[in-house]
């Protein structure tokens, strides 16, 4: 799985990052950065979380392949 | 009216005369003077309408409008949910208070809280990164002094004074102020000015903070703004030559679109955060106080793992006290919400404090439980763009504050009722005289 952020929606609150730390940061510029874009499948619920939680819908999933 | 750039809404103008009003009453001066636990009975009736309900203008507004035919109630949880993250249909530009008040003042005051996308996206990322859940840790150190401090002047106060001192002035309000003007940048001395004008400023409704007349509280409230845009501008001046990690800096050197914010621009987001960083805190942490008292059994629970069990019991009270009972939405079409149809233009006014307690979402809303789990308040909004900003803030705050008064105050207790600010907007205890050590 791959994950994007689309920075035109992102305004960093940060909730991606309370829920994973290795994967997302809200960087200086106030929107999210990933620290992993493509996290191994043993992370999918977590992830599947940061995108459903993400107040701005910024947060996206894509299947590899 | 004044237009709103853009949506050719106006800021007060809602709805249409011949639609019918429910009949309990949010309207009255008299309804928004009583305490929480009172005015929970009208919202249980409105929830049991299972759909949002038509109400009358506020009566008496310092800005009254013919063309202001009233609001939309949303009482229930999931309505409010829903209307928070339909941010295009339901604008948060035209205004976000209940009461109509003048569009400068507003306009001096609200910021991003009262932006709509892209002005909004683009000003939020601005202060998001003080903020995240690391930074929080980051300045742990800074919020655990900051609250031992506000305890031991408690403390300090109480001894002086027969063992009693107003908790709000001496503790709950210190701590929040503190914390929000190190991050901001203010100096001691002008964060005290500027958090008592912002009690001005929020207290249109108390004539012992704002005044007795319209004209008084008027004038009161531009006073109050025009002080506090003066201080930001200064401290912006100060920090383009010479910036600083704090957040005055960041907004003053900031560039959105390829220009610097305005001195306007800067001083209506210093009121919207000195406001959101001051009132919230230290009205759930006055609101802490009376639960602790009310509910001994919790307190005992929490006291025997005060570490282990301060995260729920802080959510437990964040939901408990509500600090902001309301945000006002304006539909920008002619749209549908909980079964009901709106009109583009009507005012809806969501009000977290029912939400909290609607019986459909919260299992036994009307106990304190500070081990409730999971805990889904809507405290800080119902997900959308507009999420509080310093939740994770007033998390930390809450938890660092409550850890600290039960570690060195651990019998403290009430000794009077507390003393509220009549308002609809900010749940507020403006004092509480408690005894720390009885």
């Amino acid at each position: 799985m791959k994950i994007n952020v689309d920075l035109n929606r992102c305004t960093g609150h940060g909730f991606c990052e309370g829920l994973a730390e290795d994967i997302f940061e809200v960087g200086q510029d106030g929107v999210a950065h990933l620290l992993d874009e493509t996290p191994g499948e043993d992370r999918r619920d977590v992830v599947e979380e940061a995108v459903a939680m993400c107040p701005t819908k910024a947060l996206s999933l894509h299947e590899e392949g | 009216m004044t237009q709103m750039a853009g949506t050719g809404l106006t800021t007060t103008a809602s709805g249409n005369p011949d639609r019918p009003y429910d009949d309990v009453d949010l309207s009255t001066r008299a309804f928004w003077s009583t305490d929480m636990y009172e005015r929970e009975k009208s919202f249980a009736v409105l929830r049991g309408r299972d759909t949002i309900t038509w109400h009358p203008p506020f009566e008496d507004q310092l800005i009254e409008d013919p063309a202001d035919h009233g609001f939309w109630a949303v009482t229930k949880y999931d309505d409010l949910v829903e209307a928070t993250k339909r941010h295009d249909d339901f604008l948060s530009g035209p205004g976000i208070l209940m009461e109509n008040l003048p569009v400068e003042f507003v306009e001096s005051a609200q910021s991003i809280i009262g932006m709509d996308p892209p002005r909004h996206t683009k000003l939020r990322r601005l202060v998001a990164a003080a903020f995240t859940p690391k930074q929080m840790r980051r300045i742990d150190e800074m919020i655990q002094r900051n609250a031992r401090d506000a305890v031991t002047n408690l403390l300090e106060k109480a001894q002086a004074n027969g063992g009693q001192a107003d908790f709000v002035a001496e503790c709950a309000e210190l701590m929040p102020m503190n914390n929000i003007n190190d991050m901001l940048g203010v100096p001691d001395g002008d964060r005290q000015r500027a958090m008592h004008e912002m009690k001005v400023a929020t207290s249109w409704s108390d004539p012992e903070m704002a005044g007795d007349t319209k004209e008084e509280v008027l004038g009161n409230l531009f006073r109050a703004i025009a002080y506090c845009h003066e201080l930001a501008g200064g401290l912006a001046d100060e920090r383009r030559g010479n910036p600083t990690a704090d957040l005055i800096s960041g907004l003053a050197n900031a560039e959105v679109d390829g220009e610097r914010l305005t001195a306007h621009e800067i001083g209506s987001f210093f009121v919207l955060l000195t406001v959101a960083g001051n009132d919230t805190t230290r009205q759930s942490t006055a609101h802490a106080l009376q639960a602790l008292a009310d509910f001994p059994e919790q307190r005992a629970w929490l006291l025997e793992d005060l570490e282990g069990r301060m995260p729920s019991a802080v959510e437990e009270l964040i939901r408990w006290a509500t600090p902001i009972i309301t945000f006002r939405r304006t539909a920008s079409r002619d749209t549908e919400l909980g079964g009901r149809e709106v009109t583009r233009g009507d005012k809806l006014v969501m009000f977290y404090s029912s939400a909290n307690r609607d019986e459909r979402r919260i299992d036994r809303p009307h106990e304190l439980d500070f081990s409730r789990s999971p805990n889904p308040h809507i405290t800080f909004g119902g997900g959308g763009i507009h999420h509080c900003l310093g939740n994770q803030l007033a998390r930390a705050q809450l938890r660092a504050i409550l850890t600290e008064l039960l570690t060195q105050a651990p019998e403290i207790r009430p000794t009077a009722a507390p003393e509220l600010t009549p308002s609809n907007f900010f749940n507020i205890v403006k004092r509480q005289q408690c005894a720390p050590r009885p």
